[in-house]
C-alpha cells in the first residue's frame, strides 16, 4: 500500500474493477496479436504492448499508437488463454494518456473521442458532420474527396441528417451525466 | 496526544508523493491507497481523521462513487473529506465554463489541482478543526 507503484501497477490500478486477470499473468503466447484485425496498423502488437507494460517501459508504451488503433472488438479478450481483459488494458492506457495528456499530437483518436463525447453530452446523438473534420484532414486528398462525396450522397438519401437531432428528454439525460461527472449545477 | 492520521486515495503516484511530503512535514501521519478498493480496505482497517480524495480514478469519475459510498456508511460519514481533483482539465470540455460541483458530502471541501501547499495545509487544518468541534458538540 505504501510503496510507490510502478507503471504496470498504475495500469492495474486503473483496471482494478475489470473482470479479467492483471497483465502480469500474460504468457506472451501472441494469440491476441494473431487475432487482432487491426494489428497490421499498430506499431506494437497487443502482445508486445502488454510485455512493455509489464516491463514498465512507460515512455515506449505511451508513444505507441496501439491503444488508439484498438477497435474494441474484444476478440483478444475472448481468446486470451490467461483471461486478461486486453481490450480493457487498451482502454486503461487510453485513460492514462488522456488524463496525463501524454499522447502524441498527430493522432486522430484523442480529438475524435473528445468531439464524440461532446456531441453525445450535448444532444444524446452522434452527428457526423461535426465529427468528420476531426479525422478528415489527416486523409490523403483523394480519400478526402471520396469521403466528402460519400457523405454528400448519404445526406441526399437521408442517411445523415442535415441538422443535428436531439433525443427526447435531453435534460434528463444531461442530469444523468452530471450524476456521473460532477460538473455544472447541483446534483 | 496521538498524531493526526490522514488517508490519501489517489492513483497518481507522483502527485501523491508531492502532497504526502507536504503533509508529513506538517507532522501528520499519512497513509496512501492507490485505488478506491484499497482505500476502502484502509478505511475499514484503521480509523482516520481526514480523507484526501481524488476524483478521476479507475474507470472514470470513481472518486464521486467513493464519496457517495462514504456518505451512506454511518461509521465513515463523520470523516471530513478534502477532494483534490484535476477534473476541470480532464473533463471540463463537456461543460465549458461551469463550476465543478462543490458538494458531494456534508463534510467535504474541494480543491483543484495543482494545489498550493499553504492552501492545502490551511484547508486540512480547518477541516480537522471543524470535525473536532462537531464531535465536541455531540458529546
Amino acid at each position: 500500500m505504501s510503496a510507490k507503484p510502478t507503471f504496470s501497477h498504475e495500469i492495474s490500478n486503473l483496471m482494478y474493477k475489470s473482470h479479467g486477470n492483471p497483465t502480469k499473468s500474460c504468457i506472451q503466447c501472441g494469440t491476441c496479436a494473431g487475432t487482432c484485425p487491426v494489428a497490421e496498423y499498430m506499431d506494437q502488437t497487443p502482445r508486445r504492448l502488454i510485455g512493455m507494460i509489464n516491463a514498465n517501459l512507460k515512455e515506449e508504451v505511451l508513444a505507441s499508437n496501439t491503444y488508439w488503433f484498438c477497435a474494441s472488438c474484444y476478440h483478444c479478450t475472448v481468446r486470451c488463454p490467461s483471461q486478461i481483459d486486453i481490450a480493457g488494458v487498451m482502454y486503461a492506457v487510453k485513460r492514462y494518456s488522456i488524463w496525463n495528456k501524454s499522447y502524441s499530437e498527430d493522432l486522430v483518436g484523442p480529438a475524435f473521442s473528445e468531439a464524440f463525447v461532446k456531441i453525445i453530452a450535448r444532444s444524446g446523438r452522434s452527428y457526423e458532420p461535426i465529427l468528420a473534420p476531426t479525422y478528415m484532414f489527416s486523409m490523403e486528398p483523394k480519400e478526402f474527396v471520396q469521403e466528402a462525396f460519400n457523405a454528400t450522397k448519404m445526406m441526399l438519401k437521408g442517411r445523415i441528417p442535415v441538422l443535428p437531432t436531439r433525443i427526447k428528454h435531453i435534460k434528463n439525460f444531461q442530469e444523468m451525466i452530471r450524476r456521473i461527472i460532477p460538473i455544472g449545477g447541483e446534483s | 496526544m496521538t498524531q493526526t492520521r490522514l488517508l490519501i486515495i489517489d492513483d497518481d503516484p507522483d502527485y501523491v508523493d508531492g502532497i504526502r511530503s507536504i503533509l508529513e512535514k506538517a507532522n501528520y501521519e499519512v497513509d496512501v491507497a492507490y485505488n478506491p478498493q484499497d482505500g476502502f480496505k484502509a478505511l475499514e482497517s484503521k480509523s482516520y481523521d481526514l480523507l484526501l480524495l481524488d476524483i478521476m480514478m479507475g474507470r472514470g469519475a470513481e472518486g464521486v462513487m467513493v464519496a457517495r459510498k462514504i456518505n451512506k456508511d454511518p461509521n465513515l460519514r463523520e470523516i471530513p473529506v478534502l477532494i483534490i481533483t484535476g477534473i476541470r482539465e480532464q473533463m471540463a470540455f463537456l461543460f465549458p465554463g461551469q463550476a465543478v460541483h462543490p458538494r458531494f458530502l456534508p463534510t467535504d471541501e474541494l480543491l483543484e489541482k495543482p494545489v498550493d501547499p499553504k492552501l492545502l495545509l490551511e484547508k486540512v487544518a480547518a477541516l480537522l478543526q471543524e470535525a473536532k468541534e462537531k464531535k465536541a458538540q455531540k458529546e
